[in-house]
């Protein structure tokens, strides 16, 4: 029993170790691509510390959104969470609302098509729900 | 959208388990709480958080620009000190106003 879980938690930490590791490259290429728009070198194990702090932001950020979520009585994670857990900070609230916006703006042909059917199932789930619930 | 961000689908997994480590402890505060109720915990393990793709989208904008603004005020301290390569004593400068930041 203690061994399985050993091995559970080591999955996990295997699993975790990888993640950062790919976030480490994609954080890498982000930090010198501003390095260098900035007319700068940048030292690798500086591009390291900021990619571990990223990733730490990035659980804090998941915990922050998950509830933020679970607050709104919603088990799925949407703009208005990520916006909130800026909240802050208005300039990076205001940035981000705007970035939202050209997102809702881009694609609102797709959305909307995509969003008739998924309503008509929500419906139903909400005249399932009352009964099983008592 | 040409700059280079973060995969979606990397943060999302990197979302995921958080999302699954912290569901998880959830399950076993509740089992040693209540053990002779099975019914809630399979139920709260099929209400595992997920995020809608813009959502996601925003997520990896917010951590580009957290990795943005450390790079810039960083070059900034370092430019002022005539500088031309950023290191360690120019991060640490700028960190703490960073990170109260975000």
């Amino acid at each position: 029993m203690g061994s399985d879980v050993d091995r559970g938690e080591e999955e996990e930490e295997a699993a975790s170790e990888l993640l950062r590791d790919r976030f480490r490259l994609c954080t890498i290429s982000i930090a010198e691509a501003e390095a260098k728009q900035n007319g700068m070198e940048i030292s690798q194990p500086i591009v390291a510390c900021i990619s571990d702090l990223a990733f730490k932001y990035a659980q804090q950020l998941a915990k922050d959104v998950e509830l933020f979520a679970q607050h709104a009585g919603r088990k799925s994670v949407n703009m208005e969470d990520v916006i909130l857990s800026a909240h802050r900070n208005d300039h990076l609230a205001a940035s981000l609302r705007s970035f939202s916006n050209d997102l809702k703006a881009k694609e609102p042909q797709s959305e909307r098509k995509r969003k008739k059917n998924p309503k008509k199932e929500n419906k139903a789930a909400e005249d399932v729900l009352p009964i099983a619930d008592p | 959208m040409e700059e280079n961000t973060f995969e979606p689908e990397l943060i999302r997994a990197i979302f995921k388990l958080v999302w699954e480590r912290r569901a998880a402890e959830r399950e076993k505060n509740q089992l040693s709480e209540t053990e002779a109720e099975a019914g809630p915990s399979t139920s709260k393990r099929s209400r595992l958080t997920s995020i809608n793709g813009n959502g996601l989208k925003l997520s990896c904008e917010l951590l580009r620009v957290f990795v943005t603004e450390a790079i810039q005020r960083a070059a900034t301290i370092a430019e002022a000190e005539g500088s031309l390569k950023i290191e360690a004593t120019h991060l640490e400068r700028i960190l703490p106003q960073l990170l109260l930041d975000f």
